[in-house]
């Protein structure tokens, strides 16, 4: 990662955010890596994506080889690949990285066969609908952390327009590089994906926002745009200024576009659809060779971790076996979080598998910044100034304290899209973001209640 | 579930909480401190121009607030604590804003009195409406108007003043006699205005060295822990009220007006949260300031008009919101 040395202009939403250690030194010019081994056991839960439960198409004993379909179902679903060829075992429920226990194929693996994936020469010439059903197949999803089908995300409600496609290459959570080795590893593929993304919504203007912290994939996917037909449609990559949230749908798309998406609303709202580039980068796959989403570049990294790296890793691959291909974990590790440490999720253990939505794996030491308790509000307007949404968290925070949870509306919890900001600065440790989160749940559970009687 | 299936080493267990999972470095023990630390260098030269008498005023007001806390905290169990350094700031805000001659039981009472009557009662460090430092002062102007109004000395750097002689401060004199008397008060050093930057004048035990005060309030503005809003509204304030007497320079830079304005003003709890919030509390506390110098019954002014303005930094908070972005779709 290098810093530019010439001034240019750097793009950037409006008011809040903040500059945590990047953090990303470690893991930068690491390159992504194969797993070496293959897992000798992957678990691929029936639950990987917002939508209905895959449905297995497989059963107890089977040999499936990597890339076969295994599972799929339902209109808002999502198909399940193998990962890994080998041997079904008996199909059931097992730990879940985020929905305590899912009903999961799990694969023993007994060779390295793997389905042929040729191109399609005519790739580019798709029809829209194929296009949709090719990345349906694929078993993508929103890559970003959301993991929302991405043919779902594709296909626009009626009456809505989209104008401009957004592809995030922020990556602004600390720590992670994973997109980052992407973008400079392979940035034709995720060029190619996001222009194909364009030409299926009928969307002319492809922009790319990057912190301006990786100008390296700047230049890369530049040189990578010049290299691929454009036809009618322009691609621009964009340096963002280096500061936390950037890369949130909706503060990337102020950054580039000077729109700003209304509360509670899609980015559609505003004419924009934005995907990840690691989600390009599969729909290009999954466009010109029929490949499945199989694997995940992952970062995994953090002071616990021997010898932090980027890995291509099988969906399914079990966290122990992804902590032992990078050396192997400290003692004192005491905090396993699953994406980067502004937004990740906590995991209380590494026998869980890694499912598509995971970007990077840290392993921290240390006490947290919740163990050590919190104090009262001290009204320093700290929060104020970090919440990117001019949202009110001391206010919400105060109010619940006093039991008046109801009354923190107007403070705007029920806007807040959770990036943390406000718990980072807070200097009393005060966990402002789970008083947000409360006070959303109860309002909304209030107004349900309402609507009912 | 057959056996084989689970991972056989038991995992190690790791602590689940909820994000964001890293923070930032301030809080407000380290706040609080830095504080006090900011405050040093005026402190120190109060004990160094007015003798033992301030070094006693200083720790016996320290002393009051940091036992009241320690004693209220436990009674009536507020999440405050003494190591957070907020009481121990208290009492030496308090100490600064008094005249050296005070009695110590006097100082020590009204460190007690601002924890227990302006903290504590309102729930701890947080929930109070009014600077306990200046509620501090306000209790001993009401209850011993005589120290508090002539417990001044005539500064003498290095002890040199074993006797001490009592003497009126500028803005006293300006009050009684006129500018010129207060000229001559300041002129011993030569020029008056050197006397009032450097602290070569008599007055309150933190408040006669600008320079010192303002090196401090640097240090804030520096590590970002406050902001120059509130000071340089209340600035703007006192010039404005003050100008048309002539007196501006004067004004400007005497009596309490740096401290306040710097570290007291500026206290988290009792000030808006808001930016524009803010100017509208510094100009109000500038022009309360000046109008109780020129009009009213006090030549001294920062301390009430602070607290006046404190009552209404909920209605400010209210009033003055945070912006939120507006919503704009117009395709570019």
């Amino acid at each position: 990662m290098t810093v530019p040395t010439q001034r240019i202009e750097l793009r950037s939403f409006g008011k809040g955010g903040i500059h945590p250690q990047t953090r990303k030194r470690d893991t930068a010019s690491s390159p992504i890596e194969p797993m070496v081994p293959l897992p000798s056991e992957v678990w691929l839960p029936l639950i990987q994506h917002l939508g209905e439960p895959a449905t297995p198409l497989v059963k107890k004993g089977d040999r499936v080889i990597r890339g076969q379909k295994i599972a799929d179902g339902g209109a808002t679903g999502s198909p399940l690949h193998a990962t890994i060829s080998g041997k079904v075992k008996p199909i059931d429920k097992r730990p879940h990285p985020t929905l305590v226990t899912v009903p999961s194929i799990i694969i023993a693996r007994d060779g390295d066969a793997e389905e042929e994936f040729p191109e399609d020469p005519a790739w580019r010439e798709t029809p829209h609908a194929e296009m949709l059903a090719r990345i349906r197949d694929a078993g993508i999803v929103g890559l970003g952390g959301a993991a929302f089908p991405t043919y779902r995300k594709l296909t626009l409600p009626p009456g809505v327009n989209v104008d401009t496609f957004i592809l995030n290459g922020a990556e602004c959570e600390p720590f992670l590089t994973s997109d980052y080795r992407l973008m400079l590893e392979e940035p034709e593929a995720i060029v190619e994906g996001a222009l194909a993304m364009a030409r299926l919504l009928g969307v002319k203007r492809v922009l790319v926002g990057v912190e301006a912290d990786k100008m390296p994939a700047v230049e890369s996917l530049r040189t990578a745009a010049r290299s691929v037909p454009l036809g009618e449609q322009t691609f621009e990559v964009v340096p963002c200024e280096v500061r936390y949230p950037q890369g949130a749908e909706r503060q990337l798309v102020t950054s580039l576009t000077g729109r700003t998406i209304p509360p509670r609303s899609l980015p559609s709202a505003v004419g924009v659809l934005v995907q990840n580039v690691a989600t390009a980068h599969a729909v290009y796959h999954a466009l010109r060779y029929r490949r499945p989403l199989l694997d995940r570049v992952m970062t995994v990294t953090g002071p616990g971790v021997l010898q932090p790296r980027n890995l291509r890793v099988p969906v399914g691959t079990l966290l122990q076996t992804l902590v032992d291909a990078c050396g192997g974990m400290r003692v004192d590790t005491t905090r396993l979080i699953a994406g980067g440490p502004m937004m990740g999720r906590a995991l209380p253990r590494l026998d869980l598998p890694v499912i598509k939505g995971m970007n990077g794996l840290l392993l921290l030491t240390g006490r947290g910044p919740l163990e050590e308790g919190f104090g009262p509000c001290i009204q320093c307007g700290r929060c104020l100034d970090a919440c990117p949404l001019g949202l009110e968290p001391d206010q919400v925070s105060v109010h619940i304290e006093a039991g008046r949870t109801l009354d923190t509306d107007p403070f705007g919890p029920l806007d807040c899209y959770e990036c943390g900001c406000c718990t980072y600065v807070c200097p009393s440790g005060r966990p402002l973001l789970q008083f947000m989160q409360v006070a959303k749940s109860a309002l909304r559970r209030a107004t349900d209640i309402r609507v009912k009687t | 579930m057959s056996a084989e299936t689970i991972a056989p080493p038991e995992p190690a267990p790791f602590v689940i909480a909820p994000g964001p999972h890293v923070r930032a470095e301030e809080t407000t023990t380290k706040i609080m401190w830095t504080v006090n630390a900011a405050l040093a260098p005026a402190a120190l030269w109060g004990a160094l121009v007015f003798g033992l008498p301030a070094v006693g005023v200083i720790v016996a007001a320290v002393a009051g607030a940091v036992a009241s806390e320690a004693v209220a905290g436990r009674v009536v169990r507020t999440r405050t604590s003494v190591r957070d350094g907020s009481a121990f700031c208290t009492g030496l805000l308090l100490a600064l804003t008094l005249p050296p001659l005070v009695p110590l039981w006097a100082a020590f009472l009204g460190g007690a009195f601002a924890i227990i009557f302006a903290k504590t009662i309102f729930g701890g460090l947080g929930y109070n409406l009014f600077n306990p430092a200046l509620i501090g002062r306000a209790f001993l102007m009401a209850t011993l108007p005589l120290p508090m109004t002539a417990g001044w000395i005539t500064p003498a750097p290095f002890f040199a003043n074993a006797a001490a002689v009592t003497t009126a401060t500028p803005l006293g004199a300006w009050r009684e006699q006129g500018i010129t008397a207060a000229m001559n008060l300041l002129g011993g050093a030569g020029s008056p205005w050197v006397s009032l930057i450097v602290g070569l004048r008599p007055g309150s035990i933190g408040e006669v060295s600008v320079l010192l005060v303002v090196l401090g309030g640097g240090v804030l503005l520096a590590r970002r822990i406050i902001t120059p809003t509130i000071p340089l509204s209340i600035l703007v304030g006192v010039l404005l009220t003050t100008a048309p007497s002539g007196q501006a320079g004067l004004h400007l830079l005497s009596g309490g007006l740096w401290l306040g304005a710097l570290f007291m003003a500026t206290d988290y709890v009792t000030s808006p949260s808001t930016r524009n919030g803010q100017i509208v509390f510094g100009l109000l506390i500038g022009a309360l300031t000046g109008i109780i110098r020129i009009y009213g019954g006090y030549p001294e002014g920062i301390c009430y008009a602070i607290l006046l303005a404190n009552t209404l930094v909920p209605a400010l908070n209210l009033w003055f919101r945070p912006r939120r972005p507006v919503f704009a779709g117009a395709p570019s």
